[in-house]
């Protein structure tokens, strides 16, 4: 396989589709009846004659008199230069794209650290699980990721919040660093902030891991039937050589797809934890976004989190012909 | 037609039936004997019971002339106390089975229903059209589900309609992605080639011989699609963009969320729903898991 010639074609649908997204994006919001300055101006505001031409001039303003198809003109030369639009009531007037940023870093160190910890537990339960198959290990950990799969996220949120921080108070119960994080120094505030996404991170790994850990299991139950594995074990192998030379590199593959797979799913959870532990990332701002019917930051939100999970499935495919051990050593 | 011929024909009419029949027996004994997928079944038929017999229980459905002092604890009056707007909480989570099963089944069935055929069609004609529903579907796979769904509930204003379509649109991609797997190797077998050398249309073809054998894929599939959308309704309720004016699971958590139902340390407000919401997922999921080691002739081997 030709690698350079893989990584153009995945890259040349990768931009295709990110302009369909965008277009959808911009269509969707096509929809909305009326148009956005009703957000802004109150009920009945529009019947005096302030009103009436406040809202003629914002209408004007924003380009909102041009038909559709400059309209989508110039959005699309706007993304492209970085301008996602601005903010109209959440924050009047601030560029989206500066309001998106610092959420976003919270979001992507916070998903990032719980999607690595879900993944290496995932693992090692499936391993388990798959290497024990029809025992009471396996039904342990199949029922156990089944449970927290099928717990909604803001509940196990609520419960481990309740226990935890309410009851226990070893945690707490709000936000992202603690009230004296400006005093505290570089090691502390690193500290204080691994102490604030302890929960948060917990409550992923809980509904998450069922996602790698069932695959995984099912794919090694495949690899467990293969002749090379009756010839590893003839060869005097140990249980644990079997598995780490012979079952799991052929296992892990489906893992990384399925992983890829599920990051929207992932990324929507992520959402959910972020309101109810008061963690100031893209999730938060979206409910944000939403009471304050800002449109433009809704939509901005949108096309950065769908962005995100293009690239994270992009990446994924990139990774499979990497770990492929098939394709690596050709 | 002469009456000979029709003896035949309703004989083989019969054969076929108690064929259909027997597999279906035994496909039913399997499934039973299958531990996870009989649990699975023991809760789902709980919550379908308790959703249709629930009024008879607890009551008609409340109306303010029902309401009690606002957040009591439990007590013999109320067994789960009583939520921010002095309803019975056991009542509201009777009722609230009912708007969490009923969007659960319709959104699966419209998500099933359109599944199904982009994948049946793109895959048993191939070519173009095909092309154009899978890059179509793989689309709609990469959008992330929750933000869609609530751009989707801002756009078209909160309500049952908008909460049922926008599950819909969310989750119909995965099944079209599977069912077209499905047919392409169904495609090359040879019963269908068989078919069409004593002259079977492409109309018979798709819907005689290859719709009935993806239909276990799809039942399967669609399970799971109804514990998606029990969670999806859950996550917009919370969310604030749930159907207004109905009782649901994920509207309860939401009022005791934002009652303070956790520091006023009221577990019993927001612990049942939650739980419920657990249950009949759990329920579904592993009723499908149950489906798909039956179904799967590759597991069944082992």
């Amino acid at each position: 396989m030709n690698l350079r010639r893989f990584l153009l074609r995945k890259a040349v649908s990768v931009i295709i589709t990110i302009f369909f997204i965008a277009s959808l994006n911009f269509f969707i919001f096509q929809i909305l009846p009326g148009d956005p300055t009703r957000v802004l101006i109150p009920r009945g505001g529009t019947s005096n004659v302030t009103g009436q031409g406040l809202r003629q001039q914002l209408i004007h303003e924003w380009g909102l008199d041009l038909p559709v198809a400059q309209r989508f003109v110039i959005y699309f030369s706007n993304l492209i230069q970085g301008n996602f639009g601005t903010s109209i009531t959440y924050r009047p007037g601030i560029p989206v794209l500066d309001v998106i940023k610092p959420r976003l870093i919270t979001t992507v160190i916070m998903v990032g650290i719980a999607t690595a910890l879900t993944a290496w537990f995932g693992a090692i339960m499936g391993r388990a699980a798959g290497w024990n198959r029809g025992r009471p290990t396996d039904v342990a950990i199949t029922m156990g990721g089944l449970v927290g799969y099928s717990m909604p996220t803001f509940w196990i949120s609520l419960v481990l919040l309740f226990v935890f921080a309410v009851e226990l108070r070893l945690f707490p119960v709000q936000g992202e660093t603690s009230l004296n994080y400006r005093n505290l120094d570089p090691l502390g505030q690193v500290l204080d902030r691994a102490y604030h996404l302890v929960l948060p991170v917990v409550t992923f790994v809980i509904s998450n891991f069922a996602i790698f850990t069932l695959t995984l299991r099912n794919s090694l139950t495949d690899v467990l039937t293969e002749d090379y594995m009756t010839t590893a074990r003839a060869k005097g192998l140990t249980d644990r050589g079997q598995l780490r030379y012979h079952a799991m590199p052929n296992a892990r593959l489906p893992v990384v797809t399925v992983g890829a797979f599920y990051f929207g799913w992932v990324l929507s959870g992520a959402i959910l934890i972020e309101i109810v532990f008061g963690f100031p990332g893209l999730g938060r701002l979206q409910w944000d976004a939403v009471l304050n019917l800002d449109f433009p930051l809704m939509s901005g939100i949108f096309l950065v989190a769908t962005l995100g999970v293009v690239i994270a499935n992009a990446v994924a495919d990139v990774l499979y012909i990497v770990l492929d051990p098939r394709v690596r050593e050709t | 037609m002469d009456a000979r011929v029709v003896r035949e024909r309703s004989s083989l009419v019969w054969e076929k039936l108690e064929t259909d029949l027997a597999r279906f027996r035994k496909f039913l004994r399997s499934l039973l004997r299958n531990r996870i997928a009989l649990a699975g079944l023991v809760v789902v038929a709980f919550f379908g019971v308790l959703a249709v017999v629930g009024p008879v229980l607890v009551g008609p459905y409340p109306t303010t002339f029902d309401k009690d002092d606002p957040l009591l604890e439990p007590s013999d009056r109320h067994l789960l106390g009583t939520d921010i707007q002095g309803f019975d909480n056991l009542v509201i989570l009777v009722y609230g089975s009912r708007i969490s099963l009923i969007i659960g089944l319709v959104s699966a069935s419209v998500a099933m229903v359109v599944g199904t055929l982009i994948g049946l069609v793109g895959g048993f004609y191939g070519g173009a059209l095909d092309q154009m529903f899978a890059r179509f579907t793989d689309f709609f796979l990469v959008i992330p589900w929750l933000p869609f769904a609530i751009v989707l509930s801002v756009i078209l204003g909160p309500g049952l309609t908008t909460t049922i379509t926008a599950i819909a649109i969310v989750s119909w991609p995965t099944t079209a992605r599977i069912v077209r797997s499905q047919v392409l190797s169904l495609r090359e077998r040879l019963f269908i080639e068989r078919a069409r050398a004593i002259g079977a249309g492409n109309g018979h073809i798709l819907f005689r011989h290859i719709l009935p054998n993806v239909m276990p894929l799809v039942f399967a599939q669609a399970i799971l699609t109804i514990s998606v959308a029990i969670f999806t309704e859950a996550f917009l309720s919370f969310f604030g963009l749930g159907p207004p004016g109905t009782i649901s699971w994920g509207k309860m958590i939401e009022d005791s969320w934002s009652a303070l139902a956790l520091l006023r340390g009221m577990w019993w407000y927001f612990g049942p729903p939650g739980l419920s919401i657990t249950l009949v997922v759990l329920g579904f999921s592993m009723l499908s898991y149950g489906l798909e080691e039956v179904l799967n002739p590759r597991l069944k081997r082992r």
